[in-house]
């Protein structure tokens, strides 16, 4: 049984990786990519349906699928179950160096939506605190991985802290409630954790912020190249929008998300940059910057050449014409 | 009272190991000791290398086995035996207090009449909630420490052994428990010479059955909130796009699981040495 549906899957994975080549001029039946509440520009294009309108004349129904963290986007990605998906930039490149075929053509946002959050009344007063603490993260995210490169900074690594692994909203759940020290927090969980229960932010850090990177799989890349750009024009035409009418947008975070408008606002407006969608030299250097903790915490393989996967993953070109 | 009856279940209330089985059973060989058991696993494994090797199936997916041995070796040097006692640890004690609830219980259920009553009709409700429904009330209640993982573990074990006692007691003879009672035998006595062991094959095979869920319960716990086990190694895997170290955490875990199985039926031969079962004839 196993081996037959193994080989099952050998078989299909090979027809689908000879089909398009020849099926390229027929309409996709269908698009699947995701939303996710970090990412408010793509909340905007599903509430206005810009891309049922594009895709509509073609017949392709869209499938929208909720992320809850970067984890879970770059999970449906590598399992083919999407074919574009948001997530930060440091956890794609992990997924990437890891064997995920994925690509980047475009950036969502420029963001500081990840710190380390402490409770109001905490004792804890600086990173080096935090040996032997407690402290929630989603293994996988742009948290985690804030995380560690913020223990780096005191000198500490993961081995310093007890890792509690728990999905972004569980993880602000449990810090509340005191079931952990701190937490590398998201937004929007993050603001509204602030504005809410008044916890403080203990360490932050904007340059560990590893932008919000949009993926798209390698084999729809490049054999979907026109679908792929017409869903980035719908994301630029989100994006202009939300520039215009940042107020609006946190108005719809708020509501998808099920957070107050204030969270919203402080999500949107002060701490995401919608400024730069064309990855470039800038993203190159920070995904440069960042790598060396995957290799010093043991999340990539021994010997694995991550200069080599930002490469493969950053594509600098793609959205250059799409581009206003 | 005739006296066929007398003599036939007087071997049974004797409660040594008694006579040895009828009929030797011959010593399997080699081949069928080792050879036949690997075959599947071997020409899995073989055609699951060949197939990524070729291009078949893209590693991403399903990483080659050669691989996950490479991993298994690697992460043997970084703190895989921790993993390992961790989760052997959480098993160990979940499923003594899941068992050791599950006997006094299911004992007191079958012995009782008011109290299998009183009882019952609720354990068995709470038999039908499926694993996965218990989690948010028990990081509700228990936090997200050890507790609430030893609790899942023990709500696992607990009710395979429940049901093997309770029906493992219902099932015996009457006719046995008569003829104790025609030998006057005091309650206690009545309990350890003829109903302990005429109900040990069920209530042995709920312990089997309570100790594999009670491994199952353990991935379901440690995949929520662990720091540790083999569970955190799995969602670790997942999380960073290793599908080799999820395959190397499924590979212990049904070795860690065949292991815990093998002790308990060796146990259970041991105990059962008495019995004359049924075996398949070999050619």
């Amino acid at each position: 049984m196993k081996r037959r549906t193994l080989l099952q899957l050998g078989a299909a994975g090979v027809a689908s990786a000879a089909l398009p080549r020849f099926a390229n001029a027929a309409p996709l039946d269908e698009l699947r990519l995701d939303y996710a509440y970090y990412s408010p520009t793509s909340l905007v294009l599903r509430r206005f349906g810009w891309l049922e309108q594009e895709f509509k004349p073609d017949g392709t129904a869209i499938a929208w699928v909720y992320s809850a963290g970067s984890n879970r986007a770059l999970e449906y990605l590598n399992g083919a179950s999407i074919d574009i998906g948001s997530s930060a930039g440091l956890a794609a490149l992990l997924a990437r160096a890891n064997g995920a075929p994925i690509r980047t053509p475009y950036i969502f946002s420029r963001p500081e939506w990840t710190a380390l959050v402490v409770r109001k009344d905490s004792p804890i007063r600086s990173l080096a605190d935090l040996k032997g603490k407690k402290i929630a993260a989603t293994k996988g995210t742009d948290p985690y991985l804030f995380l560690l490169r913020s223990l780096q900074v005191a000198g500490l690594n993961r081995g310093d802290i007890e890792h509690v692994s728990l999905q972004h909203a569980d993880g602000r759940v449990a810090l509340e409630q005191g079931k952990v020290d701190a937490w590398a927090g998201l937004d929007p969980h993050m603001a509204a954790s602030e504005l809410e229960s008044g916890a403080r932010l203990l360490y932050r850090n904007v340059a560990f912020n590893t932008y919000g990177f949009l993926n798209v799989r390698e084999q729809f890349l490049a054999t979907r190249p026109n679908e792929t750009a017409r869903v980035l024009r719908a994301y630029e035409r989100a994006r202009a929008w939300t520039r215009a009418n940042p107020g609006e947008a946190a108005r719809i975070l708020a509501e998808e998300a099920k957070v107050p408008l204030a969270v919203a606002l402080l999500q949107v407006k002060l701490r995401s940059d919608f400024s730069q969608p064309l990855p470039g030299a800038e993203h190159v250097a920070a995904l440069r910057a960042a790598a060396p903790i995957l290799r010093d915490e043991n999340l990539v393989r021994p010997g694995t050449d991550l200069n080599a996967a930002i490469a493969a993953l950053v594509d600098t070109r793609f959205a250059k014409p799409l581009i206003a | 009272m005739n006296t066929r009856l007398l003599d036939l279940p007087k071997d049974a209330v004797k409660d040594a190991p008694a006579a040895p089985p009828l009929r030797a059973r011959s010593r399997p060989g080699w081949k069928h000791a080792l050879l036949l058991p690997l075959l599947l696993p071997l020409l899995v494994l073989a055609g699951a290398e060949i197939a990524v090797r070729a291009g078949l199936v893209p590693a991403n997916l399903m990483p080659p086995p050669s691989e996950v041995a490479t991993t298994l070796a690697w992460l043997a040097g970084h703190g895989l035996g921790q993993h390992v006692a961790a989760s052997t640890l959480r098993v160990a004690i979940g499923f003594a207090c899941g068992a050791g609830a599950a006997l006094v219980l299911g004992a007191l259920v079958a012995l009782h009449r008011t109290s299998a009553r009183v009882l019952d009709p609720s354990l068995q409700a709470l038999r039908a909630i499926p694993s996965l429904a218990w989690v948010p009330l028990l990081l509700l209640w228990f936090g997200i420490d050890e507790t609430p993982k030893i609790v899942m573990i023990a709500i696992g074990a607990f009710f395979p052994v429940y049901t093997g006692v309770t029906s493992g007691v219902k099932g015996v003879d009457r006719k046995l428990v008569e003829v104790g009672l025609l030998y006057r035998l005091t309650p206690p006595a009545l309990v350890r010479r003829v109903l302990l062991p005429a109900a040990l094959p069920a209530i042995l095979t709920g312990l089997r059955n309570g100790l594999a869920l009670a491994w199952m319960f353990m991935v379901a716990a440690e995949l929520i909130a662990a720091s540790r086990g083999l569970g955190y190694l799995l969602s670790d895997g997942r999380e960073t796009s290793r599908a080799d170290i999820v395959l190397a955490a499924i590979v212990l875990l049904a070795v860690l699981g065949k292991l815990s199985d093998m002790a308990m039926l060796a146990l259970e031969t041991r105990l059962l040495g008495w019995r004359d079962g049924f075996t398949v004839e070999r050619a």
